[in-house]
This record gives structure tokens, sequence and C-alpha cells, in this order.
């Protein structure tokens, strides 16, 4: 008996080696699994760099951090009419080292002298990778900070969709009937009710959290159209020789089920959770962005913040503010989305060259 | 007259566990008018062949040594514009499997036509439905089909649609792959009738493809039996099986029910073809021999095929064996 | 086939009403309602809010509400909006949707040409260089993250370049002395784009028995250049003369959104058109168009291609379903006065008439798509022509 335990093991074994190579040659694929460990990479150094103490929480910390920057300014007076000589437009004055006269309300200072100031948001330098934003908290910690709130987030409604739309699949498939039936219905309901004005009710019955986004998101995932899609490929599954055969031989419905069907369906619901984490995390990026959710700091918010505080119309001058939330979004969705056409290739075989 | 002669072919498919040799230095002539049949079990290369012909092999797979020489032409390493004109109007196939073969949201007419209308531009829609309508008269089917989709017939119908398919631009060879595996016995035979009939009419030359002996037997007038990718002997179909010389031939015969004759206990050949990656230029057939000999035993005779009498060869490792 | 079709239907009835029911209750539960802002104001006594509460019958218990607003929508009786008073939900949803239609539509149709061709070309060039190159562009554009996209290119080409506005759906200094209100001109803005491309469908479907393939392609691009240039002349006749410069107005405010949305949305088709043609290239019947001689232009648009246009169309179709709920973001980031914006502002607004009216609309949507689809399928595949009919 423990030695067909063992021969199972072994060909589990090998089918697991070879889906890895057939994933490996896929190229995009391997990008996107790059794409992925590097921000995983990313969300796990930051706890480790305030436990160790190579960032100071005071400092760096994404949410109360504050990084004081002081600079040498030259005080100018900006001219009323452009081009003039020294500038030709109206966005070139004050340049990165001057401030504008009628700006300054607090300081006597005239024209021509040098005063220090706070700069905020600062640009790039040594201390801080990517710069830091109007109140003095380092981007770089803040995109590792989202990079934590996208995999928890992501992973986690995916998981939960996806678990419950297979075994609502499954059962819808292996039960049909009246069960059947009403998960369709609810399927269709789900399917009608339009998806952001669904999410803007939600978040206005209760300041919504990381960990109640994604069950709210993996539920309305679950129930939704994938339980349609997972069903007809458990029909198909349902239909096979072996399922059969193992109802002549005595198998149990629930056994033929978990050990018959639930393993055919595995693979497209695989597929299906990489696909929904790039659709959770777009999710969560939009009501961050347009300021429904109470979290402390996501991409979504970084950006929401860098656009009333009205930095995305200054252009590339402040492109630390802009760029990099944006961008990670994204790559790590679509890094998750490239992960999942490689699964594809890998399952399904009529996607293959060869 | 030669219509089709092939030498040295080689022909081999890239896969991620290696170079997988399909077509291993398979040559054969075909005279006009006559038909020749390519007998063997599933994988050993028959269908590969038919392909490399038509240079359809899939996108992995490659040529990498020798010539098809089809009506005084070598169409081996031509472009692909060149190798349309030969595809249907010069050689043309039957695929196995008809029901696959038509695709299921065009109608069957419009799918003939199409086969016309790109070898023979200036005919109007109205004369190539004319030769259509007669084609399917020859093999047998209503007119009324032209207008009906592919799922709407049966598989009988499919495959005598697919043989008029294959006629409609006047080939000078026509291929037959396994035109009859899906199809039950009575229509199988019907299916051969037909085709027998047609290639008599029209003097076609045809190149038979299947894995039945009995119906190559029946079919053809030289036949090639083909393992592990390459030919291992060949010749005059009556003097091949009437005088088997290599050790797989004289098994495929064996394992075969006559129902005339005396009552033979059936043989069956233990073991699976050889995997083809990567392999040699010696005998192929050695691991499966059910009594080899030293030469096949040791495989150090390199496969060559050695003449028999006039019309009639056989590979040399195994001829006296089995 | 009739049995099926109305059991269908008698489902989808029993949905909708499921779905408007949820709708309300979800509407109900958000806490606090459209006139608690009344409370704010000390001037104004306690009794005037529960007067207002009362007339607008919010007093009642849930569910004696939620039967009387669906026996009133059944009888077209959408109520009054809570914001808009004198206003009804449909007269603003006849006012916002044409907006949002427009839009969309043609986005939409735009995104799925577009994306349904280079699918094509994705799927037939595997392996290439350039297939790579095209499915990372085509990978980014579809995760790209949309609002962050939309901004950037409302910043680039409407400031940075300032080519085009940014935002909004007319110049309204433009329009003080303008002779007609800009719903009756973008009402015939509609018109006349629903007509050409009636007449465009139209001349593809006469040119498809063409035996020929040259004939057919010169016939086509005829028929489109006769298109255009009586467009031309229909524009600069009579009274659409004086309308044309408001025209283009709208037109010209409608680029930038058109654009944007474009870009993200051509991927999606792009990517599974890719996905369906690679599965199509593997079955027989495209050996046996090679092996006829075929140009392999031809096998890939009249054999691959058109059986891989099954799921497209379908997720066409459903895409169609999500245009309402899709343009909230659109609108909100171009300021596009249409139904995303309708919607977004009743439900933070807590105006549930319009709102629900709003969420109606949808599901109608949604219920006529799920038609249309089924429409299609059958036009599309003649296997499933038969199986409905038996």
């Amino acid at each position: 008996m423990s030695n067909q335990k063992d021969i199972a093991k072994k060909i589990r074994r090998e089918a697991l080696k070879k889906n890895w190579r057939l994933f490996k040659r896929s190229k995009l694929g391997m990008i996107g699994l790059y794409i992925v460990i590097f921000f995983l990479f990313l969300s796990i150094l930051q706890p480790i760099l305030f436990i160790t103490g190579v960032w100071n929480k005071g400092v760096y910390d994404p949410v109360v951090g504050y990084s004081e920057q002081f600079q040498e300014f030259l005080v100018v007076e900006c001219p009323k009419e452009y081009p003039t000589e020294k500038y030709k437009k109206r966005s070139d004055c004050p340049g990165r080292t001057e401030v504008n006269i009628r700006t300054l309300f607090y300081s006597d200072a005239q024209v021509g002298e040098t005063i220090i100031q706070n700069l905020q948001p600062a640009p790039p330098s040594s201390k801080h990778i990517l710069g830091t934003d109007s109140l003095g908290r380092d981007v770089f910690s803040q995109i590792m900070e989202g990079s934590q709130v996208a995999f928890v987030l992501g992973l986690l409604s995916a998981t939960l969709g996806v678990g419950i739309s297979t075994i609502l699949g499954t059962i819808a498939a292996f039960f049909g009937g009246k069960i059947d039936a009403y998960l369709m219905r609810q399927s269709d309901l789900i399917l009608m009710l339009p998806t952001l004005p669904l999410l803007f009710i939600i978040s206005a019955f209760a300041e919504l959290q990381v960990w109640h986004l994604a069950v709210v998101l993996g539920t309305i995932g679950g129930l939704g159209g994938s339980v349609i899609t997972i069903k007809s490929q458990a029909l198909q599954v349902k239909v096979k020789p072996f399922v059969d055969s193992a109802r002549i031989t005595g198998g149990s419905r629930m056994n033929i089920l978990f050990s018959h069907v639930l393993p055919n369906v595995a693979p497209l619901a695989l597929l299906f959770m990489v696909f929904s984490v790039t659709g959770a995390i777009a999710s969560e990026s939009v009501l961050s962005f347009l300021g429904l959710l109470n979290i402390d700091m996501s991409w979504g918010l970084m950006i929401y913040l860098a656009q009333v505080e009205g930095f995305i119309f200054s252009g590339m001058k402040f492109w630390w503010l802009i760029l990099p939330a944006g961008l990670s979004v994204t790559f790590l969705t679509g890094g998750f989305y490239l992960v999942g056409r490689g699964l594809d290739e890998v399952f399904n075989p009529r996607l293959r060259d060869r | 007259m030669n219509i089709l002669e092939v030498k040295d072919l080689d022909m081999s498919y890239k896969t991620i566990d290696g170079d997988v040799e399909a077509v291993k230095k398979v040559s054969f002539t075909v005279k006009e008018g006559e038909s020749f049949g390519i007998v063997g079990e599933s994988g050993c290369g028959k269908t590969s062949v038919a392909m490399s012909l038509l240079q359809l092999q899939a996108d992995n797979g490659k040529i990498t040594n020798g010539e098809i020489i089809f009506d005084g032409k070598n169409i081996v390493g031509l472009s692909e514009s060149q190798l349309r004109e030969v595809r249907w109007s010069g050689i043309s196939i039957v695929f196995q499997g008809a029901m696959n073969s038509w695709n299921p949201v065009v109608k069957i007419g419009e799918q003939i036509r199409e086969a016309m209308r790109e070898h023979y531009p200036d005919k109007t829609k109205e004369e190539n439905t004319k030769k259509i309508i007669e084609l399917f008269d020859i093999v047998g089917l209503d007119s009324s089909i032209i207008d009906r989709f592919p799922h709407e017939l049966s598989g009988g119908m499919k495959q005598r649609a697919v043989i008029a398919l294959a006629l409609s631009c006047d080939p000078k060879l026509i291929i037959a792959d396994e035109p009859t595996t899906a199809l039950d016995v009575v229509i199988q035979d019907q299916i051969l009738k037909e085709i027998r009939k047609v290639q008599e009419v029209l003097g076609l030359s045809l190149i038979y493809i299947s894995h039945d002996i009995a119906v190559i037997a029946e079919m053809t007038d030289n036949m090639a039996v083909m393992y592990a990718g390459s030919i291992v002997e060949m010749g005059k179909t009556d003097k091949v099986f009437s005088n088997p010389k290599h050790a797989y031939t004289k098994m495929l015969l064996e394992s075969t029910p006559s129902i005339v004759g005396p009552k033979k206990k059936l043989r069956s050949l233990d073991g699976e073809p050889p995997s083809l990656i990567n392999t040699d230029s010696y005998c192929s057939f050695s691991y499966r021999c059910p009594s080899p000999d030293d030469n096949c035993r040791n495989r150090n005779i390199e496969m060559e095929l050695t003449k028999i009498d006039s019309e009639h060869y056989a590979d040399k490792c195994c001829i006296n064996c089995g | 086939m009739y049995k099926y079709v109305f059991k269908r239907i008698y489902q989808l009835i029993i949905v909708f009403f499921l779905f408007l029911v949820t709708s309300y209750v979800l509407f109900d539960s958000i806490p606090g309602n459209a006139f608690q802002n009344l409370l704010l104001n000390p001037e104004l006594p306690p009794e005037a809010y529960e007067q207002v509460i009362k007339l607008y019958g919010l007093d009642k218990p849930l569910t004696e509400r939620v039967f009387l607003y669906i026996g009133n929508f059944f009888q077209g009786d959408f109520g009054y909006s809570y914001k808009h008073y004198p206003r009804t939900p449909i007269d603003l949803i006849a006012e916002r949707l044409p907006r949002t239609l427009m839009l969309f539509a043609m986005v939409n149709i735009v995104a799925f040409y577009t994306g349904f061709l280079i699918g094509k070309i994705l799927a037939w060039r595997r392996g290439s260089k350039s297939e790579t190159w095209i499915t990372v562009t085509s990978v980014f554009s579809y995760t790209i993250f949309y609002p962050w996209f939309a901004l950037m290119m409302l910043w680039f080409f409407g400031y940075k370049l300032d080519w085009l506005p940014i935002g909004k759906f007319l110049y309204p200094e433009k329009w003080y002395d303008a002779p007609y209100d800009s719903d009756v001109i973008f009402v015939s803005m509609i018109k006349f784009t629903a007509v050409v491309s009636i007449l465009q469908i139209l001349v593809y479907i006469f040119t498809r028995n063409i035996e020929s393939l040259n004939l057919r392609r010169n016939a086509r691009f005829a028929g489109f250049m006769v298109l255009t240039i009586a467009s031309l002349f229909y524009w600069n006749s009579g009274d659409l003369l004086i309308q044309k410069p408001y025209a283009m107005d709208i037109a010209y405010h409608m680029i930038l959104p058109i654009f944007t949305v474009t870009v993200v949305a051509f991927a999606g088709t792009a990517l599974l058109t890719r996905t369906t043609m690679m599965e199509v290239m593997k079955d027989d019947f495209i050996l046996t168009a090679r092996a006829k001689g075929l140009s392999q232009r031809r096998i890939r648009d009249r054999h691959a291609a058109r059986n891989a246009l099954l799921p497209v169309v379908t997720s066409f179709i459903f895409t169609i379903v999500t245009i309402i709920d899709g343009s909230v973001l659109t609108e909100t980031i171009f300021s596009w006065p249409g139904m995303g914006q309708l919607i977004l502002q009743a439900v933070l607004e807590e105006d549930i008439p319009v709102a629900m009216a709003s969420f109606s609309f949808i599901g109608i949507f949604a219920l006529i798509a799920h038609f249309i689809a089924d429409i299609s399928y059958a036009y599309l595949d003649p296997r499933i022509r038969i199986q409905s009919q038996g």
C-alpha cells in the first residue's frame, strides 16, 4: 500500500516537473513570474529593514514617518509676462532651487537672498531612493507598503473567490436540478449588478479595511460569472469515462466529486485565481483612487493624493509622486496576468506551439 | 513514367524532449495511374510521409534531407507561393477523419469552390458549381449538399464530399490517408470502392496509407511497409503478400485473420514501437524481433533495402529472422 | 425551441425582479438618507425634516416601500429625484444616457475591431519577434492602471501639448449665443452616426457575394468613399450648416476619452482573440485549407478567425452590458456628464429614485444583451442553429 502511495507521489512529482518545464518555456510567463517575485521581495524587505534598524521608523514609516529635507533657495520674483530671458514659460518659474517671493508670506527675505527652507516633496536622493511626498514621507517605503496591501488583498480575495466558485460550480454541475437552477440565477443576478456602484454602496456602510474589501471582492467574484465557467468545465469532466468507471466500481458520490471531478477542475480554477488577483488589485486601486477606502497606504491612495494635491498636472517635475505608484499597479497586475497566460499554455495543450 | 519520386527523405520534429526523426531515408516511386500503398502501425511515420509530400507538416517539423520529385520537378525547398500551386491542383489529399476536415461554419459547396477559385481564378461561380455537381455525381452524392453545412451530413457523406473536394482541381496524384478510419464497415467498403472507381475512371495516381493490411492488399498495385520511420519492405503488393521477407511484415501478416485458406493461430506482436528521438541507423526492429539472428541482435548492420527480386525489396538486417 | 425561449424569459424576469429588490434594499441600508443635511441647518425646525421624510414616503417600513417601488416601476413611474426635485429620473437618464452610449458605443466598436485584427495577427505570427512585442504592448495596456493612465493622457494631450480639451462635454463660452440646445445637436450627431454605420454594414453585406476577391475589396472601398462624400455634403446643407461648428465642438471633446478608453479596451479583445485563434488553428480543417493551396491570409480570415469569432463576440456583448458600469470612472476623470456620473452622484447622495432607475436600466440592458448573445450565437455557429430548432 505504501508502495502504491510512493508511486503516486512520484508520478505527481514527475507531472509537476514536466509542467514546470513547460511553464519555463513560456518566456513571457517567466517575465511575469520575475515581476511578481520582485514585488514579493519588496513587500518582505520593508519589515526586515525596520526590524534590523536600517530604517528608522520615525523617518521611513510609510504613513506617519517624516523626513526633514532642508535646502537653500534663491528668492526671485517671477515676471508677469512670458517669455523672458530666463524663463520661457510660466511653469519654468520658480526653478528647482528658487522660490517666488510672492509665495513667501511668512518671511521678510528680499529678492536675491538665499533662504533655507524645508523642501517637500523632495526629489530622489541617496537617503530616499524615490524621494518624499508632500508630507515628508518616503515614497519607496510607501511603494513597499502598497505592495504588501496588494498581495494580501489580491491573494486573499482570489483564493476566497475561486474557492467559492469552484465548490459552487462543481456542485451545480454534479447535482443539477434545483440547486443548479438556483446557483445559475444567483450568478445572473450578481452579473447584472454594476460592480463599481455596488462597491460604492458597500463602502458607504462601513469604513472598509483591506481584508473587508478582500472578502467583498472575493464573494462578488466567486458568486458571479466564474461559477458558470467552472460549471461548464465540471460538466465536461462529469461525462468523461473515468467518472463513469468510478461510479461503476462503487465510488460514493462524495468520493467521485472530491477525488475525480474536483482535481480535473482545479487547473482551470488555478488559472481563474491568477487572473482574479489582477482584478482585485485593480479594484482596490480604483477605490482608493476615488478616496472611498479607509486604508492607510496603498498605490491607489498615492495616486489619489498626488491628484488632489495637484501634482498630476505639474507634469514630470514631480515624477516620483506619479510614476512609481502607477507603474507598480500596472506591473504587478501585468506580472500576474503573464503568469496566468503561462499557466494557460501549460494546462491547455492546444495553445502550445508543439 | 514516374509521377512521383521520393529520394532519401528525412524529416524530423523538434520537441522539448529532443528531435523526433519521424521519417528516415525513405525512397519510393509512384508511376502514373498506379496506386501505391503504405502500411504500418500507428506512429510509424506514414502520415508524416504524406504531410511532407505536400509540405504541410506542423511548424516544428522540417525536411532535413532528400528530394521529392513531382512531375519532373523537385518540390522540396519551394517557396510558399510555389507550393500553393502544387497543392490541390498537383497533389491533393484525403485526410483521416473527414469529420474534422470541414470548416464547421462554411457551407460545403463554398469550401470546394474556394479551392477552385484559388486554382482557376477565371472560372465563374456557375461553372464551378456545375463541376461540383458533376463530382458529386461521381462520388454518389446529391447536388443539394452544396448548400449544406458540414454538421448536417452523415460521416459517410462527409467522406464522399471530401473525395469530391480532393478531385475538384484535377490533381494528378491523390493521397488517401486512412480515409476510412472513423467509418463503420459497410460505409468503409463503399468508400473504398468509390476511391477505386474514381481512380480508374480519371486515371489518377493514388497513394493509399493505412494500418489495415487487408485494405492495402485490396487497393494497391505496389506497397511499402513502414516501421519506426523507415521503409522495411517494398514491392509489388502480391509479391510482398505471397513472399514476405522482413520479420515485421511477416508479423503483420500473421496478425491479420484471413477468411480463405487453412485456419491459423493469430500471432500478436509484443512491445511498442521504439522512441524516435535521437535514433541511430541500425536495425530498429531488433528489440521486438521474436527470434532475432546474430545480425539483428547485435545491431551491427546498417539498415538498407536490398533487392529480393526485380520488383521486391526488403531491409537486409531483419530478413532472415522472425 | 420556443419552450426554451419562454423558460429563459421566465427565468430572466424572476432574476430581474430579485435584482430590483436587492438594489432597493441595498440603497436603503446605507446609513442615513438623502435629507440628513437638512438637520445640520439650525434655523430649520426638526418638524420640517420630519415633513420632508413623510413627503417622500421614507417613514414607511422597508417592505412596504419595496413593493410600492416595484409596483410603480412596472407602471413606468419612477417618482422624482430627491436632489434635482422637479425632474424625474427618466428625464435625467434621457439626458445622460445618449452621451454615455455615444461615447462608449464608439469606443467599443473601434476597440473590438482593432483588437480582433491585432489578435488575429498575433496568433498567426506566433513565435516571431513582432508577436512578442505586440503581446507585451497589449498586456501592458490591458493591465495598465486605468485612472492613472487617463490622468497621464489628460496631462500630456490636454495640458502639455494643449491639443485637446481637458475633460468636459463642451466649451461653455462657445455656446452662449448658440441657436440650439446642446442635446438637440448631440441627438442629430447620434442619428448621423447611426445611419452611416448602418449604411456601412449594408455595403458590407451586399458585397459579400461577389466572387472575385479583388472586385469585392474595390466595391467596399467605393462604398466607403461614396458614404464619406455623401456625409460631407450632408453636414454642409441647410440647417446642419449652422449646427456644424457646435457639433464639431462636442466631437472635439470626445476625441481624448475615446482614444484613451480604446487604448485600454482593445487589448482585452486582442488577447482573447489570440487565445481562441490558437485553439482553432490546431483544428484539422485548417490543415485542409492549407492543403487546398489557399493563401495564408484567406486561411486566417476565412477559416481560423471566423471560427474564433464566437467567444470574442460573446465577450463583446457582455462588454456592452458593462458600458454604464465602466463609464463611472472614465466620466469622473474626463468630467463627461453622462450616466456614470449620474449614477455615482445618486449613490453617494442616496438619491434612491435616480439610483434605482439607473440600476434598472443596467438590468434591462443586461437582459437585452443576454438575448442578443443567444441570437448571435445562432447566427455565427450553424451547429447551434440546428440544435435550437430540434
